[in-house]
């Protein structure tokens, strides 16, 4: 008898596969039912999500705990993997919004092409999310990336025959490409300057390398592979095209969910050894001789690429008139702000990124399954299409105000609770990091003005004569179902938007238990390094 | 035989959450009821709901002398960082406490909140916008509850602020008129000036204080009052430094602002636009109290420095005597109230400041009781004549008995009177404030100015009286036939009557000069100078006495042409021109400043803004061009930005890092 309790910590990823599969294979026998693969999708997201969750230590849950709790936040030891309660709060967020975005596209039509491809690349992307966030050697990292990449080129283009779809899968592969070729030769050339590719190994030799240009320079040729990933400028020009080009479900699952694992991966290339670095700190200068500090230099080059972030990405929000491409463009701001939480490196500082990115599930996916759920109905890609809307939709249009009140930062939202916690961190690391929250704040305060120009459209202005709902495929992204014959939402979608909604303002309201987590979590990730 | 009310104290946020939910409800549905004064009633029940469970809080607290109930929840808490401002990190709270002062203060508003609500069913039952009124006025309630029980500073300033915005909407009730309007903004805008101070204070004591305080310090745990049943500050209470002294002077700023004590006392008696029923509840009983127990309450938690004491002590001293010569010309019985009630105000801010805070508060208690009376009174008279003008009334006397009796209560209670609740509070103060005279002998001229004051109070107060309910007929025939009103006017009156009669009970309760234990007790005066009582009762009777002989049975006084007081009788008349002062500043001062201002923004400012404006446009246009949708583009952009990123990292950065000296 085979024991199977080696493989039991990988039960998520194991659920996500087989539903992929059992997806797939459905699809081959004839079975073409989208609401079906939505179902499987959202249920395996579920189920994986519910593994998740008792393994970060959710007392409910505790029966299906599937990960030896003393191997969580252990003291690195080397090796591919290794579990953290941070990692396993990513775990769940990515899943989260992998949920959000099956949920949602239960509603689209049911006779959809390509419905399989989309669901079980949904699963397969999630699974490499999952790996990423229990990465613990540079390879393994790297390559769960691309197990990501993969599954999301194709997922831009799915619908096959909308070529602005598949422009932007075409876009979005050949910039993915060239930055993964830059994310391995970083790691070659780490290799070279530590004879390791194990963060950990990376850990423990970084006061003592003996080549530390060599190491800078593989740190940077790293950083900027993964910087395309996070949408850092200038690596961010490819994500405008594809969210606007890509079905907006898939938008929702870019922006909100894969492009995060650029966050974590940071994280654990970034923090983890400085962290590793600064407790060891006091113990190394007196052992190691040469010690080579890279903390600062790599701070200062990261607050750089944040401000340079927030403020292109703002000031280009500004000026746009489609819905989407604003989106899209305040989704790199966005990431902007979670750079200044790896820049500054401290555990609130991470606690506050974190949040961010769980912020994010609700509000920037949860905007863009709203707009995708706005053009099913028969609203344009347009903002001024928007007009008047908070008359005719109330309860849609309140909810899409939640969400851009929070990506503003706005009280009572989750997402005044992110930045809360994040500039106060960096205000408190001081020196340097105060010139960050500075930019950050000042940014806010400018992106307030986008967010609140689509405020006074849908609920100040006044509608014009409604049109006739248009016949036919209404024109956003060129790829959005067909208007829906009862004019709503469809329960997937409008369960979803409703999940996110309240989420929104419950833990904008409540959110002392999350922080709480996020921050404890973080605390652990710091000393470990891992 | 104990009872225990720990879950009644554990559930006081109901008590402000009560009238919310009737804001909700009248302020969402109020105008699709079929009659609009159910909303009224809607109102009326959560605001009865509100005063049954104060009053079982006030019991509770009577039984349990001294007990504090601490309920908080955390809303945000920022974790320790060991660098910055707040080292210990901090964190942003709300809760309740449940406290003697916060009992007393609970009982006060939702009793006068409650009968003030049934009085307006019968008051405004002509007006329109009467949802606004019911949701307005349950907003107020919901505020002045949260006020009264915030446990914290922070929590504290959001209700004073939110008060405050009650307070305007309710004093523009009447926006048509443009007085209305006008006195509203007044309002707002004056006692902007003390909450901006006051909010300067609250900055100062956070500096101070951060740190300090049990584990882990004050600023990591919300900046509460209390810890405990203690103040969280501990022996810090009354640390006398300069800055804190500083910071206790914008305490007072910020009470002076509220509570409408000079200099900033000129908004509320234009603040009698509003209907008379808010007076009577906001401008009278509730919110401007607020500022006194502002004082009370940084004088239990935050403590004030003799410094601070002496400049409360004369700004409360002097505000008595200052405000009752305005009362004693004016004509309009609404105006003549409200200058009552400023003085009233100074002898609290007074008791406070000499370090007596019961006696304050006490004064407050009283206070709130015969005013709301006289003013619901007065609302009662102006409801059957529809004339705010003492002189066209008269005569009412005999078609408003229930209404004269009511108004005669209250200005007895007011001109303290034995036995009436005036009395004993205004005794209290007096005795407390003289008992001090002996070691700081510059407490003397504002207790002068207090004692001054009793023999005023009476006097205008019964000249109103007389104005308005003796004689034979309204010296104004015109004036419509004046009759009692409807039940539920009339009810407030005779509840707040009695109270009027015999709220100063409270000071024979054992244990109630011994209501707060900890580490600083406020010296309670408990001893009674009957010489002191007798003279004060001398000038009040004496003050009723001249002001019948002027103005009894009718008769109206004319002050002679000739006379050598007419100048000052001008002089109160204007208000001591600080109105017209205030205006001339405004014009030219603050008006000068604002062309210079506006010259500045037009040319300077805007044209910056517009540059800055034009720059982002452009820029952003600019920006644009970049995002070509040509893949090779983007690709060049990565490679372009790689060098320079890597350029950054090994060049830039370090050399960054050197200059900025790590």
């Amino acid at each position: 008898m085979v024991s199977l309790v080696g493989i039991a910590p990988w039960s998520p990823e194991i659920v996500l596969v087989a539903a992929a599969l059992l997806v797939f294979l459905l699809d081959t026998v004839g079975v073409k039912r989208s609401e079906l693969f939505a179902g499987l999708a959202s249920g395996a997201a579920a189920l994986a999500l519910l593994f998740v969750v008792a393994d970060a230590g959710f007392a409910p849950f505790a029966l299906v705990r599937t990960v030896d709790p003393s191997a969580v936040d252990a003291a690195p030891a080397g090796g591919l993997y290794a579990f953290s309660s941070l990692g396993l709060l990513f775990q769940a967020i990515f899943l989260l919004t992998a949920f959000f975005v099956a949920l949602a596209s239960a509603s689209r039509p049911s006779d959809e092409k390509g419905s399989a491809i989309f669901h079980g690349l949904l699963l397969i992307a999630t699974t490499g999310m999952l790996f990423v966030a229990v990465a613990a050697d540079l390879v393994f990292l790297v390559l769960a990336i691309e197990v990501t990449s993969i599954a999301t080129y194709l997922m831009v283009g799915y619908t096959r025959r909308d070529p602005r779809s598949l422009e932007a899968a075409m876009k979005f592969y050949i910039i993915g490409a060239l930055s993964t070729a830059l994310s391995f030769f970083g790691v070659s050339l780490l290799y070279g300057a530590f004879h390791s590719t194990s963060l950990v190994a990376l850990s423990g030799a970084l006061g003592g390398t003996t080549q530390p240009t060599l190491a800078l320079l593989g740190f940077g040729f790293l950083l900027v592979g993964l910087g395309f990933k996070v949408t850092a400028v200038p690596f961010h020009a490819w994500a405008v095209d594809v969210y606007d080009g890509a079905p907006t479900d898939v938008s929702a699952f870019l922006a909100g969910g894969s492009k995060k694992i650029g966050v974590f991966a940071f994280f654990l290339v970034f923090i983890g050894p400085i962290a590793f670095f600064d407790a060891r700190g006091a113990h190394c200068l007196t052992a190691c001789g040469s010690v080579y500090n890279f903390h600062p230099t790599l701070a200062v080059s990261l607050g750089v690429l944040a401000i340079l972030t927030m403020t292109i990405g703002n000031l280009l929000a500004l000026m746009q008139r489609s819905m989407k491409r604003m989106l899209a463009y305040s989704s790199i701001s966005q990431a902007g702000y979670m750079l200044i939480g790896i820049a500054v490196g401290t555990a609130p500082a991470l606690a506050g990124a974190t949040l961010q990115v769980f912020a994010h599930v609700f509000m920037k996916a949860g905007a863009f399954l709203l707009v995708a759920g706005f053009a099913t109905i028969g609203i344009g890609p347009l903002i001024d299409d928007y007009r008047g809307l908070g008359a005719r939709r109330p309860k849609a249009s309140v909810a899409f105000a939640l969400m851009l009140l929070s990506l503003a930062g706005i009280p009572l939202t989750v997402g005044f609770v992110s930045k809360f916690i994040l500039f106060s961190a960096a205000v408190q690391a001081q020196g340097f990091f105060l010139v960050l929250a500075i930019a950050g704040l000042l940014n806010s305060a400018v992106s307030v003005f986008y967010y609140a120009r689509v405020l006074k459209v849908m609920f100040m202005d006044r509608a014009e004569p409604v049109p006739a709902p248009l016949p036919g495929p209404p024109v956003a992204g060129g790829s959005e179902p067909a208007v829906l014959a009862a004019g709503g939402f469809g329960y997937g979608r409008a369960t979803a938007i409703a999940l996110a909604t309240i989420a929104i303002v419950v833990f904008g309201i409540y959110p002392q238990p999350l922080i709480a987590a996020f921050q404890s979590a973080a605390e652990h990730f710091v000393l470990t390094g891992a | 035989m104990t009872v225990s009310f720990d879950g009644v104290f554990a559930v006081a946020y109901l008590v402000p959450l009560f009238p919310a939910i009737a804001f909700v409800v009248v302020g969402l549905f109020g105008t699709r009821l079929r009659r609009l004064e159910w909303g009224g009633w809607v109102a009326v029940f959560f605001s009865g709901l509100a005063m049954v469970l104060s009053l079982v809080i006030a019991l509770g607290e009577g039984l349990n002398p001294g007990k504090f109930t601490d309920q908080t929840y955390t809303w945000l808490s920022l974790p320790h960082s060991g660098t910055g401002a707040f080292p210990g990190g901090f964190s942003l709270v709300m809760g309740t406490l449940v406290d003697p002062i916060s009992a007393l203060m609970l009982v006060v508003v939702n009793v006068v909140g409650f009968l003030v609500m049934l009085y307006s069913i019968g008051y405004m039952h002509h007006d329109k916008g009467l949802p606004r009124y019911y949701a307005e006025l349950s907003l107020f309630l919901t505020a002045m509850n949260g006020l009264v029980l915030s446990d914290n500073l922070l929590e504290f300033f959001l209700f004073w602020e939110l008060v405050g915005v009650c307070s305007y909407f309710l004093i523009g009730f009447y926006y048509e008129k443009p007085s209305a309007a006008s006195a509203a903004k007044e309002a707002f805008l004056v006692t902007r000036i003390g909450d901006v101070l006051f909010l300067l204070g609250i900055f100062i004591y956070f500096a101070v204080y951060a740190t300090a305080g049990a584990a882990p310090g004050w600023a990591a745990s919300g900046f509460l009052f209390t810890s405990n049943g203690h103040p969280f500050l501990g022996t810090l209470v009354g640390t006398n430094t300069p800055l804190l002294t500083v910071a206790g002077l914008m305490m007072l700023a910020g009470a002076a602002g509220k509570s409408a004590q000079f200099p900033l006392h000129v908004w509320l008696p234009d603040a009698m636009e509003g209907p008379t029923t808010v007076s009577a509840l906001i401008h009278a009983a509730t919110m401007v109290a607020a500022g006194v127990y502002l004082l009370a309450v940084t004088s239990l938690f935050l403590g004030f420095t003799p410094a601070d004491q002496l400049a409360i002590v004369a700004i409360g001293g002097f505000t008595t005597l200052f405000a009752a010569t305005m009362a004693l010309v004016h004509r309009d019985i609404k105006r003549v109230i409200a200058y009552s009630t400023i003085s009233q105000l100074g002898y609290m801010v007074l008791a406070v400041g000499a370090g007596f805070t019961m006696v304050g508060l006490f004064h407050l208690w009283t206070h709130a009781f015969f005013k709301a009376l006289l003013f619901l009174a007065a609302g009662s008279v102006i409801h059957a004549v529809g004339t705010q003008d003492l002189f066209r009334m008269g005569g009412l006397g005999r078609k408003m008995r229930l209404t004269t009796i009511a108004f005669a209560v209250g200005g007895l209670s007011l001109a303290g009177i034995p036995p009436f609740a005036g009395f004993w509070s205004k005794d209290d103060v007096l005795g407390s404030v003289l008992s001090q005279t002996a070691s700081h002998p510059l407490y003397w001229p504002f207790f002068l100015c207090a004692l001054i004051t009793v023999f005023l109070t009476a006097y205008y107060i019964f000249r109103a009286f007389f104005l308005a309910f003796s004689g034979a007929a309204p010296r104004d025939a015109s004036l419509p036939e004046a009759h009692e009103p409807p039940w539920v006017m009339r009810l407030p009156l005779v509840v707040l009557s009695g109270l009027a009669i015999v709220a100063g009970l409270l000071v024979f309760i054992p244990g109630f000069p011994n209501l707060l234990p900890g580490a600083n007790v406020p010296p309670t005066y408990g001893t009674a100078d009957l010489f002191l009582s007798g003279l004060s009762t001398a000038l009040g009777v004496g003050g009723i006495g001249v002001a019948y002989s002027l103005w009894g049975n009718g008769r109206v006084f004319a002050l002679p042409e000739s006379s050598p007081f007419q100048p000052v009788r001008r002089l109160w008349l204007r208000l001591y021109f600080m109105k017209d002062a205030y205006d001339w500043i405004g014009l030219r001062g603050v008006y000068t400043i604002a062309r210079a201002a506006d010259f500045v923004d037009r040319y300077v400012i805007d044209g910056t803004i517009h540059g800055v404006e034009r720059t982002f446009a452009e820029l952003s246009r600019r920006l644009r061009k970049i995002q070509t949708g040509v893949v090779s583009d983007y690709a060049a952009y990565v490679v372009a930005g790689l060098a320079a990123f890597l350029l950054l990292l090994i060049f830039v950065a370090p050399w960054f890092l050197h200059a900025w000296g790590v």
